[in-house]
Parts: structure tokens; C-alpha cells; sequence
């Protein structure tokens, strides 16, 4: 994963190859209510990458067997469409990547939904994937949970999630598909806003210690701008009236 | 000052039981997005029908068995109606409004008082916009009704009854405008013209609605204030199986 | 017979080579194309590769199940594929490549991410829609170079199709997730300024020979409106 590409990912002056700086968040917009179907919606646009979450619940528990009388299911799904990457057509159908993204997000909001006040029910969320460009993991977590808010789901916190990387051997926040597929380490983690714990963890590559506790602060210090958008998203999208649509052409912004 | 609370959302500095929080025991936090009252309380502007004992609620039979019908109430819960707690019979697709009788910790609704609405057809409205649809001492729903001339049954899940006789359309209409302002104070007045204009007849005092037809909750439910349903929606810290208890 | 308000948003991804949402009422549908290097089918050698295929999206209704796609996400597909390949509006001998063995592939992905009903007529102008502005990749050594392109996609007649739901003697054209549901069965025409290229009647229920006729006049009327807005 390390070698000669790695030198041009970060200049002398620190600045990246998108021109951003070592802690800057790629620009950023989160629109909710976006769907006329699903109980709750979102589609995060971050950097590149355009990502819609859609959620139905609580609602009947299929397959039986899987209904808990104690709590909701909390099933998330994550999805990449096949025109979403910029090379080859995707093949249909959720990867083994796919697969292992969906659990740990599911396992994220298993901490935070209040899932014993629907028994029997499942609470489905559908994460899909329109555009990648790295960190997709992170901007899929993003809208899953403001889709969920946007449902009525009671929740105990809005949780949002940053990756962190290394290139250049200098800790970087927020990597692109370029940086993470030329850099030394990729560190997706979530957290709650109330407290900072942190309910997604995933890690690759190679990072000294005191590397990933500066990765930890970093991620965590940037989800509270993320989680401020949230928040503007939620509240802006309840005022809609009529027929909702999904802005796909939306540019994103600046974060500050 | 009303303000716009999301989940997570800080509400109290202090522990407190309120509905539609949760505590951590240090502090308070909203659980949905929601409308925070200048009286201090969460009024949800989103989210699933939470059914409890005495609601009126309007839905479909979807299977039929000698021990009783299953009914469709739009939500995830299960509905039941004995054959014992009816004196009418349904058939399946029959369109009803029936009283919740009891809700188990399981949220399955047991239900009675069944009666078959026909020659009208239903509208939906989310279940939390229900008390705004109805109003303080029905003041909403005379308004429709009055305008629409139709009759409106009002299910406390969202299902709204409109009869056949009457401005179908318009009656549809205003119930679009109740979901998307439902928010916004001042909604009555605002109906009574709106509605006052599109059908030329005068709103300001429409005659009051009767409703001895139907069953006896949809009398009693409009004592209690606009917004709340004095439900205790509280989520105290960690899992606790208490969430669902019912005062 | 009029249809609810049609709206289309031309090249929102960029990372597929051509794109378009098209909205008709509260239906939502994209269409992604890719384009690829593929080995054609054995018995046209010459031509390029057409490949649709409409993915149901459980986001999109609340009865859109995970899963491989079931038969109504296959005659989508199906039905608007042949409205595109009957009216040629792809030229698949010009994506043959010279000096190769391989050729030009373009795989047309609907996804539905909202269904109140009339998916065909929504599918095939997002279809449209995108491969109007679809660039094709650069070929150089045998390889494509995606971030330079050759020039847009080439586009011949323009398909758009009008679906009906059929309620005894009566036809709704445009029907919403209700009126389909409560039908006994819809009936798409999808036509060029010409001739009709591809047609579909779906679900049980009859059709009189005078109502197909009617039925096709009026796609062929409607068509012109239709054909103006993915013009744009």
C-alpha cells in the first residue's frame, strides 16, 4: 500500500492533493426528506460521494422468527449500485464488503435507537450507495441516522461517522478514494454527540499509537461539524410541504 | 419559545421523566424530532402510532376466523378483534373503527365496540398529527366537516374515514394542509379561511359535529389538551424493559 | 388522460459515463449508465453490448424486498430495453472498435427509488434522459481512459411510452401506485414519431381490438409532449 504515489498525496506545505488541508472535511450537504415512500430519508453528499438512506418502521418483523418480543430489529442494509463507481460496472447484488459494512452499521444503531418500545417489529434501513469516492462507510452511517430521526424513530442520540487515514506518514482526516487507495491507513470510527463514545471502529493498515489516539481526536473534533449538519438538515426538512424529491444535482458546501 | 428538538438534543440540565426523553440519570435528552413547548413539554412531530386502552382506531379486516378478525391498522402492531366483542359481523376488506380494549407489553391490540364504516373512502395522516386534526373540543374537524359536508372519523392511528356525500377532494386537501402545518400555531384560523374561500360559506361558527354513532373514546379523547395524550413515552438509561409500562 | 407533473435532472453522478433522475408524481426513478469494454455475443460479433436491468430498491416501497429481482423488476427492464433497442436508438454497429476483438458495452441500471406507479413510462425517459448526455470514454491500447471522452453517445430516434390502467371500459393513462393496484391490468406503447417500438400489456384482464387501437393513437399523440420534455 505504501510506496511512490504516496510522496505526491501531501505537498511540503501540508496541503493535499484536492487542495485541502491535514484536518479539512471534504465539502459536505445533508438534505432530509427526500423520499415520499419511506418513513424516513436522507441523501448525504460528501465530496464525490452521493449516498441516500431510506427507512420503513417499525413495521411487521419478516421472517417471523426473527421478531424479538423484547425489542425492534434494527436491520441495516448497505448497498452500492452498480453505476456508482467510477470504473467498471458493479456487479448486482451486496459483496462480502457490503455485507460486513451493513453489520457494523446495523451494530452502531442497535446502541442508539430505543428499539424495547416496538417489540416483535423490525426498523429497516436501507443505505444505497448512487456515487463512491471513498469514505462511504462513513457518509452511509451519516444519513442512515438522520433518516431514522426523520422517521420518528425514537432515538437517544444522532450519530454521525468520520474516517481518518494516514499519508505522506502524516495523520489525515477524511480520506478520498485516491488518498485511501495510495495511503498508508484507513480509520473509519462514529460517535455519539452526547458523549463521544464511539459506536463504529474499524481500522486498517499501519498506525503508532500515539497515531491513532491523534486519528481519534481528529475524527471526533470533525463529527461535531458533521453532526451540525445533521441537525440543520433535520430541521430544515420537516417544514417541506407536498410532494418530496430527492435533489440529486445538489452541490455539496463548505463545512466550517 | 417553541424551538425544534432532534434526537440527542439536550432538554433538561437535570435528570427528569418526561415523555419522548431520555435520561442518562446526569441530564435530559429528546428521543425524536419534535417541537419543544413553552410548558416544557417534547410534542413529536414524527413517528409510529403508539396505541393505547381506549383509543378509537380505523382499519381494514384482513383475515377472518370463527374466533375473530385480524385488522390492519397501518402500524407494525397486531390487531385483534374477538367475535365476543362485537355484535356485528365483517368480512374481509370490510373497512371498521373499532376501540382499543387493551395493549399488551407486546404492543398486540385487543379491540371492541367494532362498527363498519361504508360509502366513504380513507385519507392518512401521520398519528402524531391526529390531535391537531381533531382540535381543542373538535374545533378541526367541525371546520371540515362543515366545509366538506362529509363525515369525518378521525382513527387515533392515522386513518381518516370520509364519507361519499360531500367534497371528497377539499376534505382530502385540508387534511394535507393539517400534515404539513401541524407545527404552525394559529392553524384554525387559518383553515377557517382557507376553507372559507374555496367554498364560500361562512366557517366562523360551524355547527358542532355528532357523534353519538360512534364509539363512546371518540367523545371522551377531546377533553385532553391539543397536543399531548398524557403518554408516558419515557426511556430511561441503558435497556429497560420498563419503557413499555403504561400508567 | 393527462399526466401528473414530469420533471427530469439531467448528469447528477458523475462517476457514471451518463445519468438522469426522472420524477412523474411522486415516482423517482435514476437511470446510471456505464460504459465498459465487453466480448460481444457470439452471434453479432460487430455490434456493441446493450445490457438493461432495473433494481427495485427496498427503499423504494414498503413492499421492495433485498433479493435478486423478481419478475415485475425484469419486465421493467425488459419492456423499456425494447423500446430502446426497436427504435435503434443506439447505433451498437458504431460501438464496435476497430482492431479489437472486444466492443463498446453499455449497461443502462434503473433504480427505483420511489414507486407510485408507472414505472415503464418514468424508466424509459430516465433512460433517455441519461443516454442523451452518456460521453464515451476515450479507447486507447486497448484499454478505456475514463477521464477523457471521444464524444457523447449518438442518439437516433427517441422512444417515450404512455402506460394505461384499465378499469373495465375505461383507461387511466399515467396511474399513480393506487390506481395500478386496483386495476385489472395496465397496457404500455412505447413509440418513436413513426412507429410503435415496443409493447407491453401486463397483468390479467382483456383488451378489445378497438381499445388497443385507441390506445395507440393516443401514445402516439401524448408521445410528442413526452419526446419535448426529455429534449429538455
Amino acid at each position: 500500500m505504501s510506496n511512490d504515489p504516496t510522496k505526491k498525496l501531501i505537498d511540503d506545505k501540508g496541503i493535499r492533493l484536492d487542495g485541502r488541508q491535514i484536518d479539512q472535511l471534504r465539502d459536505v450537504k445533508i438534505i432530509s426528506r427526500v423520499l415520499n415512500n419511506a418513513d424516513g430519508s436522507c441523501l448525504v453528499v460528501w465530496g464525490k460521494n452521493k449516498i441516500l438512506a431510506g427507512v420503513y418502521g417499525p413495521r411487521e418483523c419478516i421472517p417471523r422468527h426473527d421478531a424479538s418480543p423484547y425489542r425492534s430489529k434494527v436491520r441495516c442494509r448497505y448497498n452500492m449500485a452498480p453505476f456508482c463507481s467510477l470504473e467498471e460496472h458493479g456487479r448486482s447484488g451486496p459483496s462480502r464488503r457490503s455485507q460486513e459494512l451493513s453489520k457494523v452499521i446495523s451494530e452502531a444503531f442497535e446502541n442508539v435507537i430505543i428499539a424495547e418500545s416496538f417489540p416483535k417489529t423490525a426498523i429497516d434501513v436501507f443505505i444505497d450507495v448512487l456515487q463512491s469516492d471513498g469514505g462511504t462507510r462513513c457518509a452511509a452511517l451519516t444519513a442512515a441516522a438522520v433518516a431514522i430521526a426523520d422517521a420518528g424513530i425514537p432515538c437517544k442520540d444522532l450519530v454521525c461517522a468520520v474516517a481518518v487515514g494516514k499519508i505522506g506518514d502524516t495523520v489525515v482526516l477524511d480520506l478520498s478514494k485516491d488518498e485511501d487507495n495510495f495511503g498508508q491507513s484507513d480509520n473509519p470510527m462514529a460517535f455519539a454527540s452526547r458523549n463521544g463514545d464511539v459506536l463504529l471502529y474499524q481500522m486498517d493498515g499501519l498506525l503508532t499509537r500515539e497515531e491513532t489516539e491523534t486519528a481519534l481526536k481528529m475524527a471526533q473534533e470533525a463529527s461535531k461539524k458533521i453532526h451540525a449538519l445533521q441537525v440543520e438538515a433535520l430541521k430544515e426538512g420537516f417544514e417541506k410541504k407536498g410532494i418530496k424529491f430527492l435533489p440529486l444535482s445538489i452541490k455539496p458546501e463548505q463545512v466550517q | 419559545m417553541t424551538r425544534i428538538l432532534v434526537p440527542g438534543e439536550e432538554v433538561a440540565q437535570s435528570s427528569q421523566r418526561l415523555a419522548y426523553t431520555y435520561t442518562d440519570g446526569q441530564k435530559t435528552y429528546a428521543t425524536v424530532i419534535s417541537l419543544f413547548s413553552p410548558e416544557g413539554k417534547v410534542i413529536p412531530l414524527q413517528g409510529p402510532y403508539e396505541p393505547i386502552m381506549d383509543d378509537a382506531v380505523i382499519g381494514f379486516v384482513s383475515d377472518s376466523r370463527h374466533s375473530g378478525y385480524d385488522v390492519q391498522i397501518g402500524s407494525a402492531n397486531k390487531c385483534f378483534l374477538s367475535s365476543r366483542e362485537t355484535r356485528s359481523s365483517f368480512k374481509l376488506s370490510d373497512m371498521i373503527m373499532a376501540r382499543i380494549k387493551s395493549v399488551d407489553e407486546t404492543g398486540t391490540i385487543d379491540l371492541t365496540d367494532a362498527r363498519l364504516l361504508k360509502d366513504g373512502q380513507l385519507a392518512k395522516i401521520s398519528p402524531v398529527k391526529v390531535p391537531r386534526l381533531i382540535g381543542k373540543k373538535n374545533s378541526m374537524i367541525n371546520l371540515l366537516s362543515h366545509a366538506t359536508g362529509c363525515q369525518i372519523y378521525v382513527g387515533r392511528n392515522g386513518m381518516v374515514f370520509i364519507s361519499n356525500e360531500g367534497d371528497f377532494s377539499l376534505a382530502r386537501e385540508a387534511i394535507a394542509i393539517v400534515e404539513d402545518q401541524a407545527h404552525i400555531s394559529g392553524l384554525t384560523d387559518r383553515m377557517a379561511q382557507f376553507l372559507a374561500d374555496k367554498t364560500g360559506k361562512d366557517m366562523s361558527n360551524p355547527p358542532e359535529v355528532q357523534y353519538d354513532s360512534m364509539p363512546r373514546s371518540e367523545g371522551g379523547s377531546h377533553s385532553r389538551d391539543e397536543y399531548s395524550r398524557d403518554r408516558p413515552r419515557r426511556h430511561s438509561g441503558g435497556f429497560s424493559r420498563r419503557s413499555n409500562e403504561r400508567r | 388522460m393527462q399526466y401528473r407533473e414530469i420533471d427530469i435532472e439531467r448528469n447528477p453522478l458523475q462517476n457514471a459515463e451518463g445519468s438522469a433522475i426522472c420524477r412523474i408524481g411522486k415516482t423517482q426513478v435514476i437511470a446510471g449508465v456505464k460504459i465498459d469494454l465487453a466480448t460481444p455475443f457470439a452471434d453479432r460479433p460487430d455490434e456493441g453490448v446493450l445490457s438493461m436491468s432495473a433494481e427495485f430498491t427496498p427503499l423504494g416501497a414498503s413492499h421492495f424486498e433485498p433479493g435478486p429481482p423478481r419478475v415485475d423488476a425484469i419486465e421493467v427492464a425488459r419492456v423499456v430495453d425494447r423500446a430502446i433497442r426497436s427504435a435503434e436508438t443506439i447505433n451498437l454497429k458504431s460501438m464496435k472498435i476497430e482492431g479489437m476483438d472486444k466492443v463498446l458495452a453499455a449497461y443502462i441500471d434503473l433504480w427505483i427509488i420511489d414507486h407510485d406507479g408507472n414505472l415503464f413510462d418514468a424508466g424509459l425517459m430516465a433512460s433517455m434522459a441519461a443516454l442523451m448526455n452518456t460521453r464515451i470514454p476515450k479507447v486507447e491500447d486497448g484499454k478505456l481512459i475514463r477521464n477523457e471522452t471521444s464524444g457523447n453517445m449518438k442518439i437516433g430516434a427517441i422512444p417515450v411510452s404512455c402506460t394505461f390502467a384499465k378499469y373495465g371500459d375505461h383507461f387511466l393513462l399515467d396511474p399513480d401506485f393506487v390506481e395500478e393496484s386496483g386495476a385489472e391490468g395496465t397496457m404500455t406503447v412505447a413509440t418513436t414519431p413513426e412507429f410503435m417500438c415496443s409493447g407491453q400489456k401486463s397483468g390479467p384482464g382483456a383488451l378489445t381490438q378497438k381499445n388497443i387501437m385507441e390506445l395507440i393513437d393516443i401514445s402516439f399523440e401524448q408521445g410528442k409532449n413526452l419526446r419535448r420534455i426529455i429534449e429538455g
